[in-house]
């Protein structure tokens, strides 16, 4: 059968380390004209909860809401209703003020690498910003630092002096890795971090992501909507649908016995596991 | 590549020309003010190689000028040879204002003068008056247009960056310079500054008027540029790591901007020049006897000096490359950075 | 029409902003009109206070521009020091003849323009559209004023053409098809001198409203449906460029009045640019403002007609006023 990445039991304190409550999003459409103001619904009655070393997958077609989501949990925008509680406090409670230690232990990995990196920045720069932003250390602790993140998601320091354009997709997604790391959060989101790169380049930084909880027991909320590398990834899996989470188990169960509809759809719709494991068998190599 | 080629020209051009003007004291053969009623309305010195018994010198050298006064022509006197000298001394000068140093390019012995572009009515030499009126008009045009820029930078950032009814309020304020006839403008404000008065002033009052005109346009593409810099997931990225409205700016948002800066820049440099030309041209301009490329042309107002004299026409000539020069280098940046032509 | 009418009352406000802003700016004016009298020893202070005192001067600003305010909204703008007349009349005049100039020369410039753009964009890196880039180029970088210099040494060396004026002294009273020949022979040069100034730039937004229309998308798509020709360049391109040209033909006519500045002055012909510059060599405090708020109401004029125009020929602004 198909290889686990992640480790076969959860670790650390039961608590949960992020508890979504009611969360839901609205857009005012802005028709200065118009007689009745319409709003888009992009979610709502959103309840998770994830605990550290575990990975929360959050899967459905696009358009349903869930990079919106991940935006809002990783406090890039503002929700409309509903309370986010991370180590014991209310985020959307808090100033703007009291937010920001907090703020740094959530990280956002976009599935764009090449927009979310500066292209006139040097790669040591960019990794070290969120430590000269916070000005944590001094400029030479905080370039040795960096190197040292970079050393850690795989990337030599040779590279150090490049520009993100110089480097391959998947070397991108690990600078927006490396740099993520670099305030060491506790609580990752990757939105369809990667969605955009080859099947070996995925492979590649799944494992580095694996390698990343079993070290620093981080909890990853994984939005995607490619199911296959869900499945193997993933402890537990949440299925949006038009806004809602119509299904949310861990995440063996889930692809055994779909219960909801559209999640009995969405798994129909995928190649089946024998055939991809037979594939990844005799030809991909890691 | 091929445009590359028509860049690397254009600047090499535009830094040779910088240069010389600002290294006038030593490129010029006499001061600006230096009369020599003798040799009024001379035209330009030639240079010969082969002289009147048909020996060849390897040194060009020039004639004196002999004014004739029946007819009020000039022959030249064939009797002596006065070879060019390079490195020569002569009148002193300032360089940057603060350095003194006499050593001229080059030069010719007294009595003979070598005037390349010919003297004007006062007998000077237009030359010189070129290159010195030249420190004026040029960077009159450069620092009007860096204030310029730099007004826009500022005003468009805030716009852009900020939203709401800050950027209403400016775009607001830049309608108006939209909706006034810069020129008529920028005559009206002439207008409100004394016409005679202590060079230095007037010429920060005079860059300071025609920088403060032209803002508007540079203001609205840079504010465009920060509209869509602000939106780069790279800045949304940094924003998420708790970084303020002036660290975004300084870092990631400006550095945005500076391609559309220096195109503005290129842009209006030449409009400048021509805007300075102008008003000394009309005698709105510096006064005597700080020559300006504008009043260094005033005197072709009179019939008589426009269909006798041609040579006080080369001044204006002079100007063309030099504007082709900055034109090319417009149009390249232009390309480049493919900012939004207005 | 709410979208046109608030357009307008922008313009209104915009342009009282403008006529403050003049006044203020002359205002900080040090000395006035009456001041360079006073170099003559036989005028006596008093008699320049008098004066002074004759024409309003001595009032404090907010005083005169509520005195200027009132009116404008009876017609009146003032009155000048050096005619010693209203200004309102004189700039009439003025103005009249600058139209007449500029008219002339925006019309032949934009004839010339648009086939000359046209043709360019759609036979795109061919010799000719190298041939007109080359000659737009060279154009652009002579200074204007060299070109109006030039044009006065052709008419004083050559007496084709007479050397400046609008009229040949002592055919006032003629009749009205002589007076309106000897008008042409004047307007010649000057207004060639002008068309060939602005023509440059024209061709050049011309050439690239054209060339961004061929290459989108829509036009290729009607190329694919086998339209070509001059069908092509005429029915779909114009009409799709005619949006960023009927802003610029706005401004074209905007700066009607204040274009001609210069080649009014070098080739003497009375228009409203010498009179500015005299306004301003003596102060003549309400020519300057009148003639900057006159060319000031033309250029929000022109834009305004530009909008109107878009507004009547562009759907989608159309639609986007209605929802």
């Amino acid at each position: 059968m198909s290889v686990r990445r992640m480790p076969s039991q959860p670790v650390d304190p039961p608590e949960p380390l992020l508890s979504v409550r009611g969360l839901a999003k609205e857009f005012a459409e802005h028709r200065p004209f118009a007689r009745a103001r319409r709003t888009l619904l992009a979610f709502d009655e959103i309840n998770l909860t994830i605990r550290r070393g575990t990975t929360l997958a959050l899967v459905g077609e696009s358009g349903a809401g869930k990079s919106t989501l991940a935006r809002c949990l990783a406090l890039l925008e503002k929700p409309t209703r509903g309370e986010i509680w991370f180590e014991g406090s209310n985020l959307l409670a808090l100033s703007e003020r009291e937010r920001l230690p907090l703020r740094s232990k959530i990280q956002l990995i976009h599935q764009d690498p090449a927009s979310a990196l500066n292209p006139g920045m040097t790669a040591v720069e960019i990794v070290a910003e969120p430590l000269a932003i916070q000005r944590l250390g001094k400029k030479d602790e905080q370039r040795i630092r960096a190197l040292e993140l970079m050393r850690q998601v795989g990337l030599s320091a040779e590279s150090a002096c490049k520009r993100p354009l110089e480097f391959s997709g998947g070397q991108r997604q690990r600078l927006a890795i490396a740099r993520a790391l670099a305030l060491e959060p506790t609580l990752l989101i990757l939105d369809e971090a990667c969605s955009g790169l080859d099947l070996q380049t995925q492979e590649t930084i799944l494992d580095l992501l694996a390698d990343l909880q079993a070290a620093f027991a981080m909890a990853f909320i994984y939005v995607s909507h490619d199911l296959r590398a869900v499945s193997e990834f993933a402890h537990e899996t949440a299925v949006m649908y038009q806004g809602r989470i119509v299904e949310h188990k861990p995440s063996d169960e889930l692809f055994e016995n779909p219960e909801h509809p559209y999640t009995q759809e969405l798994l129909a719709a995928m190649p089946s596991m024998d055939a991809i494991c037979a594939g990844r068998l005799i030809g991909v190599s890691r | 590549m091929k445009r590359n080629y028509k860049l690397r020209a254009a600047l090499a051009l535009l830094a040779a020309f910088h240069v010389f003007i600002l290294l006038a004291g030593f490129f010029a053969p006499y001061g600006f003010a230096t009369q020599d009623r003798d040799m009024a309305f001379a035209p330009p010195t030639r240079m010969h190689f082969v002289d009147a018994q048909d020996k060849f010198h390897a040194r060009p050298f020039v004639y004196v000028f002999k004014n004739n006064i029946s007819d009020s022509s000039y022959a030249e006197d064939l009797s002596y040879v006065y070879p060019l000298r390079l490195f020569v001394p002569g009148a002193p000068y300032k360089i940057a204002g603060m350095f003194s140093a006499r050593v001229h390019l080059f030069g010719v012995d007294a009595p003979a003068r070598i005037s390349l572009l010919g003297t004007d009515g006062y007998g000077r030499d237009q030359f010189s008056r070129f290159l010195y009126g030249g420190q004026l008009s040029l960077f009159a045009g450069i620092i009007a247009a860096v204030l310029s820029v730099g007004i826009g930078i500022v005003v468009g950032s805030l716009a852009g960056f900020y939203g709401g009814w800050i950027d209403n309020g400016l775009m607001r304020g830049s309608d108006l310079f939209f909706a006034l006839p810069w020129l008529y403008l920028l005559f009206a404000v002439r207008a409100a500054l004394p016409l005679h008065v202590p060079e230095w002033e007037v010429f920060l009052l005079l860059v300071s008027v025609i920088g403060l005109i032209g803002w508007a346009r540079p203001a609205r593409l840079i504010r465009g540029v920060v509209l869509s810099a602000r939106e780069r997931n790279f800045v949304r990225a940094a924003r998420g790591f708790g970084a303020s409205d002036a660290y975004l700016l300084r870092r990631h948002v400006l550095p945005q901007t500076y391609g559309v800066a220096l195109t503005q820049l290129a842009l209006l440099i030449p409009q400048y020049i021509l805007a300075e030309v102008t008003l000394s041209f009309l005698g709105l301009g510096i006064g005597e006897p700080v020559p300006s490329w504008g009043s260094l042309l005033a005197t072709l107002q009179h019939y008589d000096v426009l269909s006798s004299y041609w040579w006080m026409f080369l001044p204006a000539v002079l100007l063309v490359p030099l504007f082709f020069a900055y034109h090319a280098a417009a149009d390249a940046l232009q390309e480049r950075y493919e900012s939004i032509s207005l | 029409m709410k979208y046109l009418g608030r357009r307008l009352v922008h313009a209104i406000l915009l342009l009282l902003a403008i006529s403050l802003f003049s006044f203020v700016l002359l205002q900080l004016a040090p000395g006035d009109f009456f001041g360079s009298m006073r170099v003559n020893p036989r005028i006596s202070q008093q008699t320049i206070d008098g004066l002074r005192a004759t024409y309003g001067i001595d009032k404090p600003f907010p005083i005169r521009y509520a005195h200027w305010l009132a009116s404008v909204a009876n017609g009146q703008l003032g009155v000048s020091l050096a005619y010693n007349g209203p200004v309102a009349p004189l700039l009439r005049v003025r103005a009249r003849n600058t139209l007449l100039l500029t008219g002339i020369s925006t019309f032949f410039a934009w004839l010339l323009a648009i086939p000359i753009g046209l043709f360019s964009a759609t036979r795109r890196g061919k010799a000719m559209d190298r041939a007109s880039g080359a000659a737009t180029s060279t154009l652009l970088a002579i200074p204007d004023l060299l070109l109006f210099l030039a044009l006065l040494l052709l008419a004083v060396r050559t007496g084709w053409f007479p050397a400046g004026g609008m009229i040949s002294p002592g055919l006032e009273d003629v009749g009205f098809w002589s007076r309106a020949r000897d008008i042409a022979r004047h307007v010649v040069l000057p207004a060639l001198g002008l068309t060939i100034v602005t023509l440059p730039v024209l061709v050049r937004h011309v050439r690239s409203a054209v060339i961004q229309v061929l290459e989108s998308p829509f036009i290729r798509a009607a190329r694919g449906h086998g339209i070509s020709g001059s069908r092509l360049l005429f029915r779909y391109v114009l009409r799709a460029a005619s949006n960023p040209l009927i802003s610029l033909l706005g401004f074209s006519i905007g700066t009607m009045l204040s274009a001609s500045l210069l080649v009014e002055v070098v080739l003497s012909w009375p228009g409203l640019g010498p009179l500015l510059v005299e306004a301003i060599l003596s102060r003549d405090v309400y020519v300057v403002v009148g003639a900057v708020m006159l060319s000031s109401v033309f250029l929000l004029a022109g834009n305004f007609v530009a909008d109107l125009l878009l507004f009547a020929s562009d759907p989608r602004i159309r639609v986007e006023q209605a929802e």
